[in-house]
């Protein structure tokens, strides 16, 4: 095969997997954008006819969806934050410091993250109604937490023990505390980590369905996966172009948040300063 | 300024002895060397006195008060690693910066010190990089301006010259010196040159496998080697060893008189330095088995009866491989050992003159 045909092929393949992933999502686009009538016409077309904005505006304006979307990223948000604090917190614990059992709860915490996270729902359900927290955000945000943190930790752990602990004896050489080292030298060596950590929990939360359908049973702290289903879809009718409209929605504060972030995933992944 | 003292420091890794039992005194302003091959414990028990290893067992004393549980930052030291740890995200100003910033340093004084470092070291074209857009020997330099912006009680050195090349070298060599000499604070100096180590210090402690072997200053160490692996160490080229015998008041090599001594007879060892060694017209014959010009000399490697020596001949010695040459060596430089534990015997050694033996060597 000639270089070039070669190269052709690759193009190829590389073209059809992202039509693949990509596919859905632009059939998604378009589907919110035709009026109800296009949507079942017997002739389906590819592109909106006569593209129309009807959708979004009765979501926005005629339903609860702007409510729902407000305690989506309440949810996501406090998840990110608390995941983020304690996993930072707690790797650079099993990373740095010499304790009896330092191991066996690093093993613990892989432990927890294998686990299936369907075996938590009635444990945690009967813990929160216990705890008089069944049907609040704080008892999404407790759940996501149990699933997200040990990944979190065992990603930041990693990224962590691969910084020269020499980084962070030179600062205290040179005069920084503990704490200060931790903030002025390896805080920024795991940047990419905790960003990649954030990112994970903020997606996790945000389209987390089983957990919010179980837990939550309240329309003003519904977040928007549940809100929405319960919402537009109904044993008899499926309201396909507003589903497909606040899906779009739905996706957008993502979407935003990864092009934000991909530069920072990147970078910082330079070459250390430490000889080996 | 701070006297150092170790009172028999010793560190263990699980169960490795890594340390074993150190004792030595520095008076304050001292440049102490610490000297060994790799692998022996010298950043090990540098990082002791940085506070950053605990030791297993002994005590450290600054000044006469012991900081064992001083923690690294309340010891007013200043420190190169090995493996220069810079802070990989900040600019090589904000790393010579670092320290100073720390103390609270105002904005205006912190980049004087910074300039003055970087002028000294090389750095003011390279202040605005990054150290991972840096060499090795310019990194270097960078973690021994980070340590040389302050002016701490102690400085601590972990070969800190390993990576420069051999002008850059020798010229920070002399700055190191002058620094020395010029703020007369107390420095520990590791390194496996034993050149830096004697070209630089006060005092030299010669470490092998944990252990102190010698402690003195670098004229001590060199004339008057403690055991062979000191000798062996200490010099280039190296110390050449034979198998001696003392036998009714006389050295001999090979069954042959070397020189009179007073000394139990018995097995002994002998060094001989290459410097000692004299070209002859007479005195053993050897053939000359390898020459290594080396510039200003050449090392003529002399095997024979005796076994193997190290010569220095002149740069242009006419000599070729194969040639006989003859050699001598003055009694008094000889150095003994005993074979069995390396120690050094000292003995009286005298020439074997006509009127007390026939037949010098
Ligand atoms: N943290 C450690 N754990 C286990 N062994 C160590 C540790 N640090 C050093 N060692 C061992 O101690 C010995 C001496 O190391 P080091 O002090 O770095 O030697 P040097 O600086 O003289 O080359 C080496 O054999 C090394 O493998
Ligand atoms: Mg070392």
């Amino acid at each position: 095969m000639s270089p070039r045909l070669a190269r052709t092929g690759w193009s190829l393949l590389a073209w059809s997997l992202i039509l693949l992933v990509a596919g859905p999502l632009l059939w998604m686009v378009a589907t919110s954008l035709k009026s109800e009538d296009e949507v079942f016409s017997l002739e389906p077309t590819l592109l909106p006819v006569e593209p129309t904005l009807e959708h979004y505006a009765v979501l926005l304006t005629e339903t609860a969806f702007p409510a729902y979307f407000a305690n989506s990223v309440v949810i996501a948000t406090a998840t990110t934050t608390v995941v983020v604090v304690l996993a930072v917190l707690g790797a650079f614990s099993l990373a740095r410091f010499r304790y009896r059992g330092r191991e066996a709860i690093a093993s613990a915490v892989l432990l927890c993250y294998m686990l299936p996270s369907v075996v938590l729902i009635i444990p945690l359900y009967l813990l929160m109604v216990r705890l008089g927290l069944a049907n609040t955000i704080a008892s999404l945000v407790i759940a996501y937490t149990s699933f997200a943190l040990p990944y979190a930790l065992w990603l930041l752990r990693t990224f962590m023990a691969a910084v020269p602990v020499e980084i962070e004896q030179a600062a205290l050489i040179d005069g920084a505390s503990r704490m200060g080292a931790f903030f002025d030298v390896l805080l920024p060596q795991v940047l990419p980590g905790i960003i990649s950590t954030a990112l994970f929990t903020f997606i996790l939360a945000w389209n987390e369905f089983l957990f919010a359908l179980v837990l939550v049973n309240a329309d003003d702290v519904r977040p928007l996966t549940t809100g929405v289903m319960t919402m537009l879809v109904s044993g008899f009718n499926i309201e396909w172009s507003l589903l497909m409209a606040a899906s779009v929605m739905m996706s957008v504060p993502l979407i935003i948040i990864l092009a934000f972030l991909q530069g920072h995933l990147v970078r910082g992944f330079g070459a250390g300063a430490v000889k080996g | 300024m701070a006297g150092i003292e170790l009172r028999a420091l010793h560190k263990r890794f699980g169960t490795t002895d890594v340390v074993r039992g150190i004792d030595l005194t520095v008076p304050s302003g001292a440049f102490l060397t610490l000297l060994g091959p790799s692998g022996c414990g010298k950043s090990t028990l540098l990082r002791m006195l940085a506070g950053l290893e605990a030791p297993s067992a002994g005590q450290i004393l600054f000044d006469g008060s012991v900081v064992n549980d001083i923690p690294p930052g309340r010891r007013d030291i200043a420190m190169v690693f090995q493996s220069y740890a810079l802070y990989p995200h900040m600019t090589v100003a904000q790393n010579i910066a670092y320290p100073l910033r720390k103390r609270g340093v105002p904005r205006g004084e912190r980049d004087a010190a910074v300039a003055r470092a970087a002028e000294v070291l090389q750095l003011t074209a390279l202040l605005d990089r990054r150290p991972r857009e840096l060499s090795g020997g310019q990194q270097q330099r960078v973690a021994l301006g980070r340590a040389l912006v302050r002016e701490p009680r102690i400085f601590l050195l972990d070969e800190p010259l390993s990576n420069l090349d051999a002008t850059l070298r020798s010229h920070m060599r002399r700055e190191l010196v002058a620094l020395h000499r010029r703020i007369g604070r107390t420095m520990v100096y590791v390194t496996h040159d034993q050149l830096e180590a004697m070209t630089m210090s006060t005092h030299v402690a010669v470490i092998d496998g944990g252990r102190l072997q010698q402690f003195g200053t670098p004229a001590e160490v060199y004339r008057r080697p403690a055991n062979r692996m000191v000798a062996s160490f200490i010099g280039t080229p190296g110390m050449a060893f034979a198998d001696g015998m003392v036998a009714t008041g006389r050295l001999l090599l090979a069954g042959r008189p070397l020189a009179l001594i007073g000394a139990p007879d018995g097995p002994v060892t002998v060094g001989i330095r290459a410097e000692d060694v004299e070209i002859a017209d007479t005195g053993v014959a050897a053939c000359v088995t390898d020459m290594e010009a080396v510039g200003h000399e050449t090392l003529l490697t002399l095997s024979g009866e005796f076994g193997t020596v190290t010569a220095r001949a002149p740069a242009d010695c006419r000599l070729a491989p194969g040639a006989t040459v003859h050699w001598q060596v003055r009694p008094a430089q000889l150095h003994l050992f005993n074979p069995e534990t390396g120690d050094r015997r000292n003995a009286a050694l005298s020439p074997i003159t006509s009127s007390n033996e026939t037949t010098a060597p």
